[in-house]
């Protein structure tokens, strides 16, 4: 257990993600200590770019002058936006161990926490992008990370849950079908809370 | 017209159809891409009327739903249903002249367009003279549709058919109760709904006609080809005769959520959200019931690069009609509305549901009517790289664009005045513009490779002529 897989977190699966996916194949890893060895610290770095962007430059939104929130709805975002990362990680995770029957797919919960958070970790880093809080600049770093991501998931799966690439290809397009519901799921739900006064004042 | 016996298909209308499809698809898609530069560039009418995107627009929903969307649906209604019935197609000299006949009402009523005729009804633009022209040939297409199934030699009606029927039967209600008008000139109309009636109808139609033509109609093509492709009984037969009459129940009430916040009623507009949120679960019904039958036949994606369209239009499908019934949430709507995010969740149906699914079925239908392989697989994995990278690229950007457009658009300042105007909004879009440019050039790069694919494929081929198979005794009418 000390070795193998854990060699790879936190760094080492984001420039080596297919050797982390063999890697996993081998091994049954607890959930619990992929969350609070590897995920959890991951999914803390988008909260904290946006939170010292949006601090500093305030969010543009593309019209002239950049919205600047005061620190209570910042913080607000910010913890916000952590509990969505975290949720997403956790309920896709669950899911993706959920379908893993439907696919002849390896059906340890350990395994899909950290596959889920090595395909995750490019778009976690490259939210660095949040540091300038731009919201054409975001689109323009994050979209060509998200294809890298989606990449990983596709030739992620049949390696790291032991099942054929063609069924891995379903599987990861079932989990893609579920990503695309929970992400505007969540466009959605912040749009309701927002104009029914529920959440942050966007310094309008 | 045809040389070909009582017992055998009527083959070569199914591939005529398929190519006026095509055709209309690089049509409709160019003058897509043509008006999303214009919003960048307005400067490209180079101030010819004709050109604007106030006609344009219409040209490129009425090319793309009309004339690809429809060709191919009947092009798959006509395949289908004679291989479910297990009989030649009902009257095929009708069907010829509903083959031609839709393709010369697609083509004038495109130049109508342009010439800027117009009854200013959103998908219902074609005046009064194509509206009827369009009525006849949509009975026409029933007649030929239900006496095929009406002569079948085989007792069971399947769930395919009932989608195509309830497409033909709906679309033929909507079209000819909406399009009531009084005639004025030749190229003008007035609708005999006034105000708010007008709008309720107008709508009843829209929505209806993304219900049972964009998606009802197509279920049908999932219903019939994805067995088939699978090479499975589709995974719970119960699931899908359930989901059909839900849906078909449920659809018919939803089209006044695009009236949210307007002058109809407030019960009015209550009611069609709740019913657009009931709308999920039928929805998704058939998608779960989709996913599960290719689950099983994952063998089959190593031989058959269509199967892969299929399987993503299926994620597309549950995508739209997720968001669809979340966008009707009147505090949702109060954001979306009249932004680029409406634009966006069209395109992940037309593109990730419509479009897919029919590129899935061509790339299986054309090789097997004309008994060849398809021309190249290597081709067709490529626009299968490109269809995917262009829709979401297309979502994405309009997502962006649609979110910050509401947002700026409610925004206030301490004195309860506008902080953005219209024209500052819409002048900080233009880079959401150009990646959504760029997205359409994706997408309609994969249909260039398509249409050279199938043409390839089709080049010097005749029809195979397919017999009508025996039937079971135990199914036989």
């Amino acid at each position: 257990m000390g070795s193998g897989i854990y060699s790879f977190l936190l760094l080492k699966a984001f420039y080596k993600p297919f050797e982390a996916f063999t890697e996993l194949a081998k091994v049954d890893p607890s959930p619990i200590s992929i969350i609070f060895r590897y995920s959890l610290w991951l999914m803390l770095l988008p909260p904290v770019f946006s939170l010292i962007g949006a601090a500093n430059f305030g969010w543009r939104l593309g019209a002239n002058e950049p919205l600047m929130m005061g620190p209570n709805s910042l913080i607000l975002i910010s913890v916000g936006y952590f509990f969505v990362l975290l949720f997403g990680l956790v309920t896709t995770a669950i899911i993706s161990c959920w379908m893993a029957g439907t696919y002849g797919a390896s059906e340890s919960l350990g395994r899909h926490f950290a596959l889920i958070t090595i395909v995750a970790q490019p778009l976690a880093i490259a939210s660095i992008a949040h540091l300038f809080p731009d919201v054409l600049v975001n689109v323009l770093i994050l979209i060509p990370t998200l294809i890298w991501s989606m990449y990983l998931l596709y030739k992620g799966i049949p390696i790291a849950l032991d099942t054929p690439p063609e069924r891995g290809m379903l599987m990861a397009s079932s989990l893609v079908g579920w990503l695309l519901v929970a992400a505007v799921s969540l466009l959605g739900i912040s749009m309701a809370l927002w104009t029914m006064g529920v959440g942050p004042l966007l310094g309008v | 017209m045809e040389a070909v016996s009582e017992n055998t298909y009527h083959d070569r209308i199914v591939i005529r159809l398929i190519q006026f499809s095509v055709l209309w698809a690089v049509a409709g898609m160019l003058a897509g891409v043509y008006i999303s530069a214009e919003l960048i560039w307005p400067g490209l009418d180079f101030g010819q009327f004709w050109l604007s995107f106030g006609r344009l627009r219409p040209l490129h929903t009425n090319g793309i739903i009309f004339g690809f969307g429809v060709s191919a649906l009947m092009a798959t209604a006509f395949y289908s249903v004679q291989r479910t019935s297990h009989v030649p197609l009902f009257a095929p000299k009708l069907a010829w002249f509903i083959c031609y006949g839709w393709q010369i009402i697609v083509l004038l009523g495109g130049l109508s367009l342009l010439a800027g005729w117009n009854t200013t009804k959103e998908y219902a633009e074609l005046e009064w003279p194509f509206d009827i022209a369009i009525a006849v040939l949509w009975v026409s297409f029933g007649i030929v549709f239900f006496g095929t199934i009406a002569t079948r030699k085989i007792k069971p009606i399947y769930i395919s058919n009932w989608f195509y029927g309830a497409l033909i039967i709906v679309i033929a209600m909507l079209h000819i109760v909406n399009n009531l008008a009084i005639p004025v000139t030749i190229d003008k109309s007035y609708s005999i709904y006034a105000g708010a009636q007008d709008a309720v109808v107008q709508w009843w139609y829209g929505h209806n006609a993304v219900g049972f033509l964009l998606t009802g109609g197509f279920l049908g093509m999932v219903y019939y080809f994805l067995p088939k492709h699978a090479e499975r009984p589709i995974w719970s037969y119960r699931l899908s005769v359930v989901a059909f009459w839900a849906f078909a129940y449920t659809y018919i009430w939803a089209g006044p959520h695009h009236l949210h916040y307007n002058s109809v009623p407030e019960w009015v507009q209550s009611l069609a959200m709740v019913m657009s949120v009931v709308l999920l679960a039928p929805s998704w019904a058939t998608m779960i019931n989709g996913i599960m039958t290719v689950s099983s036949a994952w063998e089959k994606l190593r031989t058959d690069p269509a199967l892969k369209f299929i399987v993503l239009s299926l994620a597309f499908y549950g995508l739209a009609t997720f968001e669809g019934p979340m966008m009707s949430i009147r505090s949702v709507n109060v954001v979306s509305h009249f932004t680029d995010w409406t634009i966006g969740h069209v395109h992940s149906g037309a593109l990730g549901w419509n479009a897919m699914i029919t590129y899935g079925t061509f790339y299986f239908m054309v090789p097997r009517l004309v008994g060849r392989e398809l021309h190249s697989v290597r081709l067709a994995n490529i626009h299968f790289a490109l269809a995917l990278a262009g829709t979401l690229l297309y979502i994405v950007a309009m997502w962006a664009a649609g979110v910050s457009q509401g947002l700026l658009w409610l925004s206030v300042d301490q004195l309860g005045e506008l902080s953005f105007g219209f024209r500052d909004i819409m002048a900080s879009m233009t880079p959401y513009y150009l990646l959504r440019l760029v997205a359409g050039l994706i997408f309609l790069t994969g249909t260039f490779l398509m249409t050279y694919n199938l043409f390839m494929t089709l080049k010097g081929q005749h029809a195979t002529k397919v017999t009508v198979p025996a039937v079971n005794p135990a199914y036989g009418v």
